[in-house]
């Protein structure tokens, strides 16, 4: 399952990541890695981002589509 | 005593005197550097609670607890190894060596992604302190830091500040001398055995001439992959980056890492340890408020709404207050400027008379439109706004080919295109940078806007004003569609930190009116004045006429304006504020209802608001994308200026 297809507000844990460019140093930066607690907040209108929620730091990061759809994760 | 009671901005001159010591600001954005540079050096950078509100470094020299410090307030940079140009700017500057120590600044309300810029820096040879910022946010989400704890772990002291009310910052500098001075350096992050084995491998391969921390310091940023040391590695004899790249793919595969987040994985786990071992949660602080004002400003539905709500409020309130005040002011400076004309006679009269007029028009016309505009853009910079508007907006702007990042400088924009133009920096890529400078023009800025409530607000009406910005932003909408296809690549999709909602101290969004209503004070207004009386002076010899006729094929030709605007749009050039004065002079009444029929009024205005940028739009654009762009740009505005303008004119006809 991929960061977009998780409906709202439901915890996830991120498992891996679709893409060997620089997508996981520039999430690392802003505060989503591997192995983190996740849960998705809020769609954005129009086929907008989503605003991803990190449970450990407390950070609100919003994602575009296209990199939300390879982000997978795991549900509990 | 306030903290910062013993502080003042002290002689520029001061900044080029290298004995002074030299320390500077580092940190995430948005982690607060610039209030901290602000409350010590006076309000001289731009804050404002998004990520990329500098873009460039600040630097001043102030008196800190009676010492003179030479303080660089450097963008904010997520990590050492730089994504976009801003970030670009801070660590070739610390690679320069200028600093002779640096406040790091963390923001204690994220303190574990904080960390780890704070165990990047720490690789480094330079000496630093760490200033743990936003300790107020940090209490209110219910968590406490021992900042003993980190600072004994970090090997570097710790001060907690809360800049916004200068708290902690004076102390913090006094460390960071201290540091200088005794050359403090942080504990090295402890990696586990094989990454630290392979830091040792790549270590032996540099030249023996540099110090050991030197070569560690490379060692682990080869290994990283950070392309400035691979650059520096290239020029080492023998094939020292051949083998370090080696063994960095060596340690990849062995461990089943990518590459590129060996390190970055590695300081994600050391920080969240090191975050878990020096704080804790002392209790649940419920949903916060923020979250709640965010289901409606961030809704789908209800948060364009909102915002569109607020616009329209904001429109109607500058357009009525401005209105009302600058009634008040503009009748006596008119009876003066009456009683001048008729007492002094020729060239002497001409100058007083535009003195008077510049002057006047300052106060009466520009800053009571300016100041409420100035004051919603401090609050909506610093409250947190705009990067959610980006969120909202996003999707929108992606249909355009644009980005939704480049919504903070395009609001910008509405207050002055240059900031906005700068702050397109923070975009990562070149396509969406120049898509947004080329963009900026488009928008009108405050100045273009005192135009529009001063014309179409008093003889139309506001509803007619709503109706030219929504105008505006489909025409913008347009160009940015056309420029996105014409110009190669895919605009890279949006990855943003959303920040707390933050109540700014009514001193700080005080203070940053006040810088820019003095910047229009001292760079503007002189101008306003050089300009009137420079009209007035043209106006007595004649020659405003003939430049007048010379425009005529154009202005009153294809507009079907009144002659006598011709001068008044090659003024505009240089400040958009001018135009308005300019065309008072030029018609010679501020009634110009009474002169231009209601489609010359408005044929006026939508020339204007999509004409030629002024000036200092036309410098920061060719710094920032060259000639070449900058002439398209220019081009294309004149070209769809021209276009609507003759269209207003065609629908007038009709109408009339």
């Amino acid at each position: 399952m991929t960061l977009l297809e998780v409906e709202l507000t439901r915890p996830v844990t991120v498992a891996s990541l679709d893409c060997s460019c620089g997508l996981s140093r520039n999430l690392a930066c802003l505060g989503i890695h591997l192995g983190d607690r996740v849960s998705v907040v809020r769609r954005a209108p129009f086929n907008g981002p989503i605003l991803v929620h990190v449970e450990n730091s407390g950070v609100d990061i919003a994602v575009g589509r296209g990199m939300a759809s390879r982000i997978l994760v795991e549900g509990d | 005593m306030k903290a910062t009671d013993n502080l003042r901005p002290a002689d520029p001159a001061a900044v080029l005197d290298t004995a002074i010591p030299h320390i500077a600001l580092v940190g995430q954005p948005n982690c607060g550097k610039s209030t901290i540079f602000n409350s010590l050096a006076g309000f001289k950078a731009n804050t404002g609670n998004f990520a990329g509100t500098s873009v460039e470094f600040t630097e001043s020299v102030a008196m800190v607890g009676g010492r003179r410090v030479r303080l660089t307030d450097l963008p904010g940079t997520y990590s050492l190894v730089p994504s976009d140009e801003a970030e670009g700017v801070t660590r070739h500057w610390l690679d320069s060596g200028a600093a002779d120590a640096v406040i790091l600044v963390l923001d204690a309300s994220v303190l574990s992604r904080s960390l780890e810029l704070a165990l990047e820096l720490s690789e480094t040879e330079i000496p630093f302190v760490v200033a743990l910022n936003m300790m107020d946010d940090a209490g209110r989400k219910g968590i406490s830091i021992d900042a003993q704890e980190l600072s004994r772990r970090l090997g570097v002291p710790v001060v907690p500040t809360v800049a916004t009310r200068g708290q902690g910052v004076v102390q913090v500098v006094m460390e960071a001398l201290v540091a200088a001075s005794r050359r403090i350096r942080a504990h090295k992050p402890a990696y586990d055995r094989d990454v630290d084995a392979a830091v040792e491998s790549v270590r032996s391969l540099m030249p023996a001439g540099l110090d050991a921390a030197r070569q560690r310091y490379l060692a682990v940023r080869v290994l990283e992959g950070d392309p400035v040391v691979e650059a520096e590695l290239a020029r080492f004899p023998g094939d020292a980056l051949e083998r370090a790249r080696a063994v960095r793919r060596r340690l990849a595969a062995d461990h089943g890492w990518s590459e590129d987040s060996v390190f970055s994985s590695h300081r994600h786990a050391i920080a969240v340890n090191l975050f878990e071992a020096v704080s804790r949660v002392v209790r649940n602080p419920g949903r916060p408020l923020g979250e709640r004002v965010d289901a409606v400003l961030m809704n789908p539905v209800l948060g364009p709404l909102a915002a569109l709500a607020a616009i329209a409020g904001f429109f109607a309130l500058s357009f009525f207050a401005g209105g009302a005040l600058s009634g008040l002011v503009m009748g006596p400076f008119e009876a003066l400027g009456d009683s001048v004309r008729a007492a002094i006679p020729g060239v002497a009269g001409a100058v007083v008379r535009g003195l008077v007029d510049g002057l006047g028009g300052g106060m009466a016309i520009v800053l009571p439109y300016l100041l409420p505009l100035l004051f919603v853009m401090a609050l909506l910079e610093d409250i947190g706004y705009l990067p959610r508007a980006a969120f909202l907006v996003d999707g929108l702007l992606h249909r355009i080919g644009l980005h939704g990042k480049s919504a903070i400088p395009l609001i910008m924009g509405y207050g002055c295109n240059v900031p906005a133009i700068m702050g397109a920096r923070a975009l990562e890529s070149r396509r969406d940078r120049l898509l947004t400078v080329l963009i900026t023009p488009f928008i009108p800025c405050s100045a273009r806007t005192v135009v529009i409530l001063a014309l179409v607000g008093a003889v139309f009406g506001v509803r007619w004003v709503i109706a030219l910005y929504i105008l505006n932003i489909l025409v913008a909408s347009g160009v940015g569609r056309l420029l996105s296809s014409m110009v190669p690549g895919e605009s890279v999709g949006l990855l943003m930190d959303i920040p707390p909602y933050r109540v700014p101290p009514v001193r700080a969004v005080a203070a940053k009116v006040w810088f820019r209503t003095k910047s229009f004070l001292l760079s503007a207004w002189p101008a306003l004045i050089a300009a009137t009386i420079l009209m007035a002076l043209l106006e007595h010899w004649g020659i405003q006429d003939q430049a007048n006729r010379l425009l005529a094929p154009f202005t009153a030709g294809l507009l079907g304006l009144p002659e006598a605007v011709g001068v008044t749009l090659i003024f505009g050039i240089f400040r958009k504020e001018l135009t308005l004065l300019m065309l008072f002079s030029a018609l010679g009444t501020t009634d110009v209802a009474s002169v231009m029929s209601a489609t010359q009024i408005m044929t006026f205005v939508v020339f204007v608001i999509f004409y030629v940028p002024c000036v200092a739009t036309i410098i920061t654009q060719v710094r920032e994308t060259g000639w070449k762009w900058t002439g398209v740009s220019v081009l294309l505005n004149t070209i769809v200026a021209t276009v609507l303008a003759g269209l207003i004119r065609i629908a007038g006809s009709f109408m009339a």
